[in-house]
């Protein structure tokens, strides 16, 4: 039977493979549907000639023929590519996506294979991207819409082996062909290799692959993933900025959000910052998408979006999103910012962006700076405010007042959660009520461990003060034994083993143990204020030193620029001025600056060099 | 598709600019989106455009502390602190 269309489809590869032509070459590879009439003709050539079996030996043959012979080895990757993709043409049947899936998966692998060529492998870049994107997008919706394959899952016994073992989803697997892909076209051999590179050869699909793959990655919530991608191309490849915007945007987003999520603010500001600033300005989808994240790694180094960025089209409800938090910060109330970032409904945007553990966790430490700048300004004191006694203290806070601001805002939260209308439990209100563990955070008592304590007491080991009061009782000089009979004891052994700790019952001093709290000792409350400011101070967000006897917070050094200012330094200064020490961002590949070359080079001038010790 | 070799010396073509998008929706897919075009000069960019138009640059404000005693907050913590003081 004779195949025209298939006869002039090979013809047309051929001179495509010849001419080196990659992006034709992936214009004619189509197989999404709807697909246009040839390629339905082609099909049913396909099928009626070169059915599944032993014809399929006659199409490989065909396609061999697709490969220029004169040169080298044969390029047998890509032929075998061009049957699969001729069999997939004739066999896929989109009713059973998870069949398709996996044709789809296969072609693609046989398609990186093609790409490993040294020669040919650059004409077939266009067709895997191609081939890659089809296969995210599948991977990706089926990701969205489990039920579509869940009972092909079932009926092939996949979904129980799965869920036992570590689960592997379609999504992960299709970010390891495309991670395959993104591997062959950072280590292209030809060129100049690595920072001083240019894209060319398969380096042109460097960053193409790599933003595939971390969207693939960041889907599947497989991040830790994503790390070998950023130290091979930090070692190989070739400056970020000889790649187009829109990769280069795309790149530097998913790369800052991979630093945001490893808790790297500071260069996950810089690169999200240079991914919005480069974006193309109609772009407002995207520079949305970057906000979403350069927002919150601004607010989480004390920099607010201003009201006119959120003003701007691509902040759309995003000033709904981050301005409680902002005003939250600012007031001082922690209960009420705990209570905000609740994991919960209210805050389920923020959890599926992936930021409000970070919010959460990171900004809190600003909110008690603020809280305690309110209670230094209403209730320290300032200094002299003639100026006039150098000698005068410094300026300084009794921790009791921020404890009394701390126990103050306890009871306000705990008073607005009788009322009628704030049903939701705020657990914090009531952590300065507890007996044992935090004042500052609540914790349920957990019943199982009730009385441990006392238990606790009972076994621990006897202290050796206790050990040498009773001696001549606990460890004597002999013994008698089980049988009765007089045993010498060695010096020091204990005859009926350690000895409870809790000896009171033997002790006469009826005043051994004081009642804690009656001498004056501060509370435990105030132990854990004064953790939160010597992390406070050892941050640099405030500046002066802590007292522990009479708890006080001293100033000292603000007689020229004020005690609050001095106290209590601006936040975004203070760490940018810390963090910017290192701005290198790990993962973006910068181009070979003349002072690095210079220290790079390890090139030194040893003309003026003269012996050690010589005038 | 974006062509990936004919990236760096094809400027995108005036008629290829994205078209104004839609306004953004609330429960939008999470996914970064691709680029209509592949490449696009200094002066289409975000810095670029603004630096042209000489919008407001000013995104961020790095001030925030909150001196206002008349703020709710802040004024029932005043009196409160008070309290603390005359008690001692």
């Amino acid at each position: 039977m004779a195949t025209p269309t298939l006869d002039r489809f090979l013809s047309s590869i051929a001179d495509l493979v010849k001419d080196r032509d990659g992006a034709r070459l992936q214009d004619f590879l189509q197989l999404e549907p709807p697909l246009p009439d040839i390629y339905q003709h082609m099909s049913a050539e396909l099928r009626q000639r070169y059915p599944t079996g032993p014809k399929e030996t006659e199409l490989l043959r065909r396609c061999e023929a697709l490969v220029p012979r004169s040169k080298g080895a044969p390029w047998g990757a890509f032929s075998t590519f061009m049957k699969l993709y001729f069999t997939f043409l004739r066999d896929v049947n989109v009713d059973n996506l998870l069949e398709t899936y996996d044709l789809l998966k296969g072609l693609l692998n046989q398609c990186v294979l093609a790409l490993g060529d040294s020669q040919m492998g650059v004409v077939v870049l266009p067709t895997v991207l191609y081939l890659s994107k089809v296969l995210a997008k599948l991977a990706m919706g089926l990701d969205r819409r489990p039920e579509l394959i869940a009972h092909l899952l079932r009926l092939e016994g996949r979904s129980n082996q799965e869920e036992a073992a570590e689960k592997v989803t379609l999504v992960e697997k299709s970010a390891n062909v495309v991670r395959e892909a993104f591997i062959k076209c950072l280590t292209d051999r030809s060129g100049t290799p690595g920072v001083h590179g240019k894209p060319e050869g398969r380096r042109i699909g460097i960053y193409l692959m790599a933003n595939l793959c971390l969207k693939l990655l960041f889907q599947c919530g497989k991040l830790r993933n994503a790390e070998q991608m950023f130290a091979s191309i930090s070692a190989q490849s070739p400056p970020l900025t000889h790649f187009p915007a829109s990769q280069r945007v795309t790149y530097l987003y998913y790369l800052g959000r991979y630093l945001f999520s490893n808790n790297l603010f500071h260069p996950a500001r810089i690169a999200l910052q240079a991914s919005y600033d480069q974006c193309h300005h109609q772009a407002i989808n995207q520079k949305r998408a970057i906000l979403t994240y350069l927002i919150p790694c601004n607010i989480i180094m004390g920099r607010f979006p201003s009201s006119h960025l959120l003003q701007r089209p691509e902040a759309e409800g995003l000033a709904d999103r981050f301005l409680p938090i902002c005003r939250l910060i600012t007031r001082g109330d922690y209960i009420a910012f705990r209570e905000h970032l609740t994991v919960g409904p209210d805050t389920e945007w923020l959890a599926r962006k992936g930021i409000l553990l970070q919010l959460r966790n990171r900004c809190e430490i600003l909110v008690w700076r603020s809280l305690a700048r309110k209670v230094f300004i209403h209730g320290g004191f300032h200094g002299d405010p003639q100026g006039q006694a150098q000698r005068g203290p410094p300026p300084f806070l009794y921790l009791n007042r921020l404890e009394a601001a701390v126990r103050w805002i306890q009871s306000q939260h705990a008073q607005s959660q009788a009322g009628f209308f704030t049903p939701r439990l705020q657990p914090d209100s009531q952590a300065g009520q507890t007996a044992h563990g935090s004042q500052i955070i609540y914790k349920a008592p957990d019943w199982d461990f009730e009385g441990v304590d006392e238990l606790e007491a009972q076994e621990a080991v006897a202290s050796p003060a206790l050990l040498e009061k009773y001696a001549d009782y606990l460890s004597p000089d002999s013994f008698f034994d089980a049988q009765g009979q007089p045993q010498m004891n060695a010096p020091g052994n204990l005859v009926d083993g350690p000895p409870a700790a809790d000896y009171q019952q033997y002790e006469l001093d009826p005043y051994a143990n004081p009642t804690p709290g009656e001498d004056g000792k501060p509370t435990p409350m105030m132990r854990e204020l004064e953790s939160i400011l010597a992390s406070l101070l050892t941050q640099g967000l405030m500046r002066g030193y802590l007292t522990h006897k009479n708890p006080r917070l001293a100033i000292p050094g603000a007689r020229l620029r004020g005690a609050v200012p001095t106290g209590f330094p601006n936040v975004w200064q203070t760490i940018q001025a810390r963090e910017s020490e290192d701005d290198n961002v790990p993962g973006w590949v910068q181009p070979p600056s003349a002072t690095a070359l210079a220290g790079g080079g390890r090139v030194v001038n040893l003309a003026g060099a003269r012996p050690v010790g010589v005038q | 598709m974006s062509n990936p070799s004919q990236t760096s010396d094809n400027k995108a073509e005036p008629t290829q600019q994205p078209q104004p998008q839609k306004p953004p929706v609330l429960e939008e897919d999470d996914e970064f989106e691709d680029f209509p075009v592949e490449d696009w000069p200094q002066e289409e960019t975000e810095q670029g455009a603004a630096a042209a138009n000489g919008t407001n640059n000013h995104l961020w404000e790095e001030s925030w502390d909150d001196d206002d005693a008349a703020e709710d907050f802040s004024k029932q913590l005043k009196e409160e602190l008070k309290k603390v003081e005359a008690s001692h």
